[in-house]
């Protein structure tokens, strides 16, 4: 933002879903005053009218205040980021070995992948995947030297690719590693109005990352949604001098990011990663996508129905999202959690966030509590974190303020807003099933509160949101709590779901049988959401 | 439009969805070495060859194309012996050039070619070697949400009501040439029996997942064979939970029953060529719910609201609908529909 504006409107126009928001500056300050979230194929405009209308209903001196008249919708700024249909790269090299690495960078850049090699595809099959319509852009690679699989290939594998860039001139080529050197075969090309790069090949974490930057400029520009929630996400860290992490979920894909707020003078870090196949119905092999439901579904549905209910939703994102529809649409959201946690193992062996950010149309109808169990059944990490949920799905439009002074400054107003607490979770690792194993003392203000701890389950304790309290845990045997010992003393914040002191398996093991795995999930289920039954 | 107004009717806040869309641009999709009959701006008729596909093909290494050949271009020559098939002797032969090293090229090359026809008049737009050919089809269509099968053409019958199903003993010779309209759903069987006795397309408002996968199966099975019988289509208007053929679509398709019309895959659709036939706009008030427990059920629009609980504990925009004469009922917003 450019202006200084009195209120404006914060949008989120994902694939599936548009939440828009009014942040208006009150008091001094900027404030959340309105949010809500509607399929996409609504028009923005329509949404912005009815929360405009909202506004003045609710508190017409607000309003008045803000200038939230007729005209606002057409006059106020918007703080937009737009979310578009995930990419298909084909990702090509001389040998199957040395399409792994690149496939894994295009992969953790958002790009749903369409890998070959000369190994495994004859010329026509490799011709055919990359002038298919459906990809948008083609990666070939080699190694930084070439392998000696792939050195005989690379001649052929070069002038095909040319070949297509010559059918294709719209076809954003990159050329990886060594198959840079090549870059004048395509310069001379001509008459192509496709981008055409050259990056290095992911040997050194450096090089992997440079890479897989590359591939997100090609894929998504500056008002990508995740892009910019990396940003706010850093920011955040930043003004909550605290180790954030965002678990987004969305239509298309998801994202896991990690922040690390700026010291002594070194500014802040943020390690990233988008997976096309962690939307909630983003894996595109169907058989998969269907065992991955049925892992984490509640419902008794056969396969055939449970298929029929994933293509339900894949066709209409927000429908059904009552009743039964809202645990399938859980279910599919654990799943997809699932895919993106699988896809990002490196982030398991970082120390536990202070704050874990749930956030993502994924989410956007389900209960606070259902949302925690949601989190705490995929991301098994022993230590204790706080839960929030990016209720108005401002941390899109927040990340996309170029500026970070003025973006720390309007993430600073907002913080008590800008997320719904859902509580905070404690989780042991190290504990026996079935057995007492020791009790929690909770030292709140309105008073001390005790509970005994048995292993396998998970231990509800009311903290409201907006309290703190001091968690004094005392094990009967050493556990791993962050580090070893048997006695811990936490700082815990309150929320939707209170304090979540989660006694269960670190990892989480669960029946292979679907009827008694569902009689489980369900009794857990049924403790964090009130009627969540249907 | 105020706030204000905004709020008290709230029908913009229903997903609308065009009734019938046109201009529709049809793609049909090549693979290297199918050639393409058409030019950019050949005006075709239903049943004029846009490509001739190669069923077989080859990848062969040779010498001597002409220069300023390109990718994609046609190549003419002759292969050495035993190089097509099992002759013996060098024969001539065609081909698409694929890429070139060196001084040689790569081209692909078959014997065994099928005639790809036009299902719609229209105008070619786009012709990409290898790629496909983009045809903006006369008329106008009714969209689906899948298409199954083979790009078709046939005489559209509507075979039973809106929520009907189709069962296989209902099919019979008589429906030949035809492409019929079923009702809510069908299954695998009944689709492989009406492509047996020459029915060119089904239209259906649903198709379950099982159904699908079944059907498909056997196409695959069918299109591997030597002998390929006349294109066969599935139009698949809503998605795979049982429910019946919306009232305003099932008003078109039932104006334009005895009509030749025509079945394409990209985009899913029908499309039919009869100016002649005017189709009224839809009631901008009345509602379809698209999904949860009242799918299918159709009412008229009694304004939003608000934020309603909903079962599981969620809270949604609701919007008010009257079904037949009951009092209105709340539904989430999400799940209803309106055809504009």
């Amino acid at each position: 933002m450019t202006s200084d504006p009195r209120a404006f409107f914060a949008l989120d126009e994902g694939a599936a879903t548009t939440s828009a928001a009014i942040i208006a500056r009150l008091g001094g300050r900027w404030r959340l005053l309105a949010s809500t979230a509607f399929p996409a194929v609504i028009s923005t405009d329509a949404i912005l009218e009815l929360l405009v209308a909202r506004l003045r209903a609710g508190d017409p001196s607000i309003a008045d205040a803000v200038g939230a008249g007729d005209g606002a919708v057409g006059e106020w700024a918007r703080l937009a980021v737009r979310g578009r249909p995930t990419g298909r790269l084909a990702v090509v090299a001389g040998a199957e070995r040395a399409v792994a690495p690149f496939a894994a960078a295009a992969t953790r850049a958002g790009w749903r992948v369409a890998p070959g090699s000369a190994e495994r595809l004859d010329p026509l099959a490799m011709t055919t995947l990359l002038v298919d319509p459906a990809v948008d852009a083609v990666l070939v690679g080699a190694g930084e030297p070439p392998g000696a699989d792939e050195r005989p290939t690379l001649d052929d594998l070069a002038a095909l690719v040319a070949a297509v860039a010559v059918r294709r001139p719209e076809l954003p080529i990159v050329l990886a590693g060594a198959m840079g050197e090549r870059a004048a075969q395509f310069e001379l090309l001509g008459d192509r109005t496709g981008a055409l790069l050259r990056a290095p090949a992911p040997g050194a974490p450096s090089s992997e990352t440079a890479l897989r930057s590359a591939l997100l400029d090609l894929r998504a520009p500056a008002d990508d949604p995740r892009r910019a929630i990396v940003q706010s996400i850093g920011t955040l860290a930043d003004v909550l001098d605290r180790r954030v992490e965002v678990l987004e979920v969305g239509a298309t894909g998801g994202l896991r990011a990690h922040a690390l707020p700026g010291a002594g003078g070194d500014p802040g870090v943020v390690r990233w990663a988008i997976v096309a196949a962690a939307g909630l119905t983003g894996e595109e092999r169907e058989d998969v996508a269907v065992d991955d439901l049925m892992a984490w579904s509640t419902m008794p549905l056969d396969r055939h129905r449970m298929r029929d209910r994933l293509r339900e939703l894949r066709t209409v994102p927000w429908g059904d999202c009552a009743g039964d529809g809202a645990l399938l649409r859980l279910a599919a959201a654990r799943a997809a959690l699932t895919r993106l946690v699988d896809a990002t193992p490196d982030f398991g062996a970082m120390p536990a966030p202070d704050l874990v950010v749930a956030a993502g149309g994924a989410w956007a109808v389900a209960p606070g509590p259902a949302i925690a169990l949601a989190v705490i059944d995929v991301v098994r990490r022993p230590g204790a974190s706080q839960l929030a949920f990016d209720h108005a799905h401002l941390l899109g439009p927040l990340g996309s303020i170029e500026d970070p002074g003025e973006r720390r400054a309007i993430v600073r107003d907002l913080i008590d807003e800008l997320l719904a607490p859902v509580g905070s979770v404690v989780m042991p690792q190290g504990l026996h099933a079935g057995r007492p194993v020791g009790r929690v003392v909770l030292h709140a203000i309105r008073g001390t509160s005790e509970l005994e701890l048995t292993a396998g389950g998970i231990e509800l304790v009311d903290l409201p949101p907006g309290e703190t309290a001091v968690a004094e845990f005392e094990f009967r045997d050493a556990v791993r709590l962050g580090a070893r010992g048997r006695h811990f003393a936490i700082d815990v914040a309150g929320g939707l779901g209170g304090l979540l002191v989660d006694l269960r398996e670190v990892p989480l093991r669960l029946p292979d049988r679907h009827d008694r795995r569902r009689e489980i999930l369900a009794s857990w289920q049924a403790g964090l959401w009130g009627g969540g039954d249907g | 439009m105020t706030a204000v107004r905004a709020a008290a009717d709230g029908l913009e806040l229903v997903s609308a969805r065009p009734l019938l869309e046109a201009p529709i641009d049809v793609r049909f999709h090549m693979a290297p070495g199918d050639r393409i009959l058409v030019a950019p701006g050949d005006e075709v008729l239903p049943g004029a060859p846009l490509a001739e596909r190669l069923r077989d093909p080859r990848l062969e290494d040779v010498a001597g194309a002409p220069s300023g050949a390109r990718p994609g271009g046609r190549w003419t020559g002759e292969l050495g012996p035993g190089t097509l098939g099992l002759r013996r002797r060098a024969a001539s032969a065609t081909g698409e050039l694929l890429f070139e090293v060196g001084d040689r090229w790569r081209v692909v090359v078959g014997e065994h070619h099928e005639v790809l026809p036009s299902p719609v008049a229209g105008v070619v737009r786009e012709v990409d070697p290898g790629i496909g050919v983009l045809l903006r089809a006369n008329g106008r269509g009714i969209g689906g949400t899948a298409a199954l099968g083979g790009a078709t053409r046939g005489v559209l019958t509507i075979a039973g009501g809106p929520d009907w199903e189709l069962r296989p003993g209902a099919v019979d010779v008589g429906a030949a040439g035809r492409i019929l309209v079923v009702g809510s759903r069908v299954d695998a069987e009944t689709l492989t029996r009406a492509r047996a006795m020459g029915v060119r397309g089904i239209v259906v408002a649903t198709l379950p997942g099982k159904e699908r996968r079944d059907f498909l199966a056997s196409e695959a099975r069918q299109r591997a064979s030597l002998h390929r019988g006349q294109p066969f289509g599935v139009l698949v208007l809503d998605g795979a939970l049982r429910r019946p053929i919306a009232s305003p679509v099932m008003a078109v398709l039932e104006a334009i029953a005895g009509l030749e019309v025509a079945l394409v895959a990209d985009p899913p659709a029908l499309v039919f060529d009869e100016p002649s036939i005017a189709i009224p706009a839809p009631d901008p008030g009345w509602i379809r719910v698209r999904s949860g427990p009242l799918a299918g059920q159709e009412g008229r629009w009694g304004g939003l609201a608000g934020l309603r609980r909903f079962g599981a504990g969620t809270h949604l925009e609701a919007g008010l609908v009257r079904i037949a004469d009951e009092p209105p009922v709340a539904l989430p917003l999400n799940d209803l529909e309106r055809y504009g």
